[in-house]
């Protein structure tokens, strides 16, 4: 080892595609999760009306179907010379609907992902639990980004007093139980995620202003902030115009950390069976389900949503590493 | 010395203050108070209460969680509740309206000694394992074994603590294979065996536990190592020990010494680590261990367990930090600690 040098390579970041396209894949889920699975159409006409259920569903619940029938069987009894149709979503299935008859059915060819417990198919569980599982997760790091540039920048700019107390605080937040009270805000918020955002978002943001106060403090004395200053632009200005532009590389890195972070600590939340995505079916509790009947031979149920939590978490890592290398 | 060690002791005494009162602000952002929860339960189970029995009854559970002030029945500021929480606490008084203390210290002591079992033993396997891998990476990067091992640590610290006590619990706690127990620290009837026995039991017991509470330290120890020994081995003072014909084995202990000064300061972040693990592992292996206390305290609504254990785990974390900055200073010459 003593007689030859490490060899520094610099390699140029690798543009990966996968990366790019789980993205725009887990992206869509969140924004668009009932549009892509669903058992109500995405577009029919009822007696000559047309309207749109699933898109109903984005903003809030579909309405239960023409008359007394559910749109599936609706959609079936149709005459053929009706005038009336129904378009299925691309994955005609929702996360809520059993089948009795398939109960824990492993995958198939017609069912992929097979059925859970109570005979829910885990694809549609599994796309539509994207949701509970980022966005609540992505509101969180939103916060703690707020919070974090605000602050650091606050400490970066002004330096002496605030600049103390700042980091005082950030000192007692990094020795704060995040775990201990992120459990007991989700149990006492229940459904509600207020508790859950802002554990997230108290939690993290020191890491935020530590970047970005560390950053100013070299920046605030380059020569381009001192001709700003020279021309008389308001700190305000100057921090927002000038100074945040060139944080966005570390600050997106810390962001794709803290998401890492954040999906880990949403789905284990929900495995606990605490905080609102135990209800509403992020894929932390279906792993849950899935670790409860593995002795029954049932694989499916634990394998998919555990390589959903994972991939999420490891496009996270991915980003931040090219964000980093940028 | 001395003096460094006092101040710091004496910093700590804002910092729990702290955290207590942040945690008691937020847990007081609840729609839904104690009182009200337990009024809610009484109606479900079928209480034939009247309006005006019920209006009663609720202040009375609020006077009882000391929501409401006994004399003047006015709601009492979060503050003031603090106040009287810290002073409680600072007399060990812990326990919430209903239990007494001893029982209530029982709880905890029954579920601390566990925790501290599995944390330590953990910490001590990630730290045997960890350095020397870390170590070897740092003197080797760029090297391709090194990138091999280094992608697949890579690909580990993707996975949760959840997903990989779950996987080793379906992989070789009773699924898959059934190599070690599912459950639990003891088999039954191990009582009647003798000492060694017992001893290699909880050790079967423990096995998969602790890789599962391990495998996140080993990968950050192995990360910061790493990283800072590669730093070292192409610092100027590496390649001055090296034109002086130091030998390989002097020059590594060297490079390992340079090495620790992060992984000194990195020592305080593992305790809440190691207090997070917890709470996954003892629910996915059933171990009645700290973890699964808070996790019953939280969904019992125990105010009290809650703020005994942030209460534990700040002073815990807090002493943890002052550990780390000490080893800090006792490895690295350049920080000294007079201050």
């Amino acid at each position: 080892m003593s007689d030859k040098e490490i060899p520094v390579k610099i390699t140029p970041p690798r543009k990966s595609r996968t990366t790019g396209m789980l993205l725009l894949l887990l992206l869509l889920l969140v924004a668009f999760g009932p549009l892509l699975a669903s058992e109500v159409p995405l577009v029919a006409r009822v007696d000559g009306q047309l309207c749109m259920p699933a898109v109903q569903e984005l903003f809030g619940s579909a309405p239960p179907g023409p008359g007394d029938l559910d749109w599936q069987s609706w959609a079936k009894s149709l005459p053929i010379s009706s005038h009336d149709f129904a378009w299925s979503t691309p994955w005609p299935h929702g996360p809520f609907a059993t089948d009795p008859k398939r109960l824990r059915a492993g995958p198939s060819l017609l069912y992929p992902l097979g059925q859970d417990d109570t005979g829910r198919d885990v694809l549609a569980r599994i796309l539509r639990g994207a949701r509970p599982s980022l966005l609540l997760c992505a509101v969180g790091v939103l916060l703690a980004a707020v919070l974090g540039v605000v602050l650091g920048g606050f400490a970066g700019l002004r330096r002496g007093l605030a600049d103390l107390l700042v980091m005082r605080l950030l000192e007692l937040f990094l020795c704060f139980p995040m775990v201990l009270v992120l459990m007991a805000l989700a149990a006492l918020f229940g459904n509600s995620s207020i508790g859950v955002v802002v554990v997230f978002g108290l939690s993290m943001w020191p890491s935020f202003a530590r970047i970005v106060r560390g950053e100013l403090l070299t920046l605030r004395e380059r020569d381009f902030v001192h001709a700003a200053r020279g021309l008389g632009l308001s700190e305000t200005r100057i921090l927002l115009a000038h100074l945040l532009p060139q944080l966005r590389g570390p600050i997106s890195t810390t962001a794709a950390f803290c998401m890492a972070q954040a999906v880990v600590a949403e789905s284990t939340l929900s495995f606990l069976g605490l905080g609102p995505g135990a209800q509403s079916g992020s894929w932390g509790s279906i792993l849950m389900q899935g670790k409860q009947s593995a002795h029954l031979g049932v694989w499916h149920l634990w394998l998919f949503p555990a390589l959903a939590i994972l991939s999420s978490v490891m496009l996270c890592h991915a980003l931040a590493e090219r964000h980093r290398t940028r | 010395m001395l003096r460094w060690f006092l101040v710091r002791c004496a910093l700590m005494v804002p910092a729990i203050v702290g955290i207590t009162f942040l945690t008691f602000l937020l847990l007081d952002l609840a729609p839904v108070d104690r009182a009200r929860l337990e009024m809610l339960q009484a109606r479900e189970n079928g209480a034939p209460f009247q309006e005006h029995e019920r209006a009663v009854a609720l202040l009375r559970l609020q006077v009882r969680y000391g929501l409401v002030d006994a004399q003047t029945l006015q709601p009492l500021p979060v503050w003031t509740r603090y106040e009287r929480w810290a002073s409680n606490a600072l007399l060990l008084r812990l326990a919430g309206p209903d239990e007494d203390e001893a029982q209530f210290w029982r709880r905890l002591f029954d579920a601390v000694p566990v925790t501290l079992l599995l944390g330590l033993i953990s910490l001590l396997a990630a730290f045997v394992i960890g350095i020397p891998l870390g170590v070897w990476l740092g003197l080797h990067a760029g090297e391709r074994s090194e990138r091999a091992v280094s992608r697949l640590l890579f690909v580990l610290a993707g996975f949760p603590e959840v997903l990989i006590a779950t996987l080793l619990l379906i992989g070789f706690g009773g699924v898959w294979l059934r190599w070690f127990p599912a459950s639990g620290l003891h088999s039954d009837g191990i009582d009647e065996a003798s000492p060694v026995s017992q001893a290699l039991d909880l050790g079967w017991h423990l096995a998969l536990p602790v890789t599962a509470m391990a495998l996140p330290i080993l990968l950050m120890i192995v990360r910061f190592l790493r990283e800072s020994v590669s730093r070292a081995a192409v610092a100027p003072f590496a390649d001055n020990l090296r034109a002086w014909g130091l030998e390989d084995r002097l020059l590594r202990a060297r490079l390992l010494r340079a090495g620790l000064v992060p992984l000194a300061t990195m020592c305080g972040s593992l305790l809440p680590l190691v207090v997070a693990g917890s709470v996954v592992v003892e629910t996915v292996f059933s171990i009645e261990g700290i973890g699964r206390l808070a996790w019953r305290a939280v969904t019992s609504e125990d105010q009290a367990m809650v703020m005994t254990l942030v209460l534990l785990t700040s002073v815990a974390t807090l002493c943890s930090l002052v550990l780390s900055d000490f080893l800090q200073r006792l490895i690295d010459p350049r920080v000294r600690l007079t201050r």
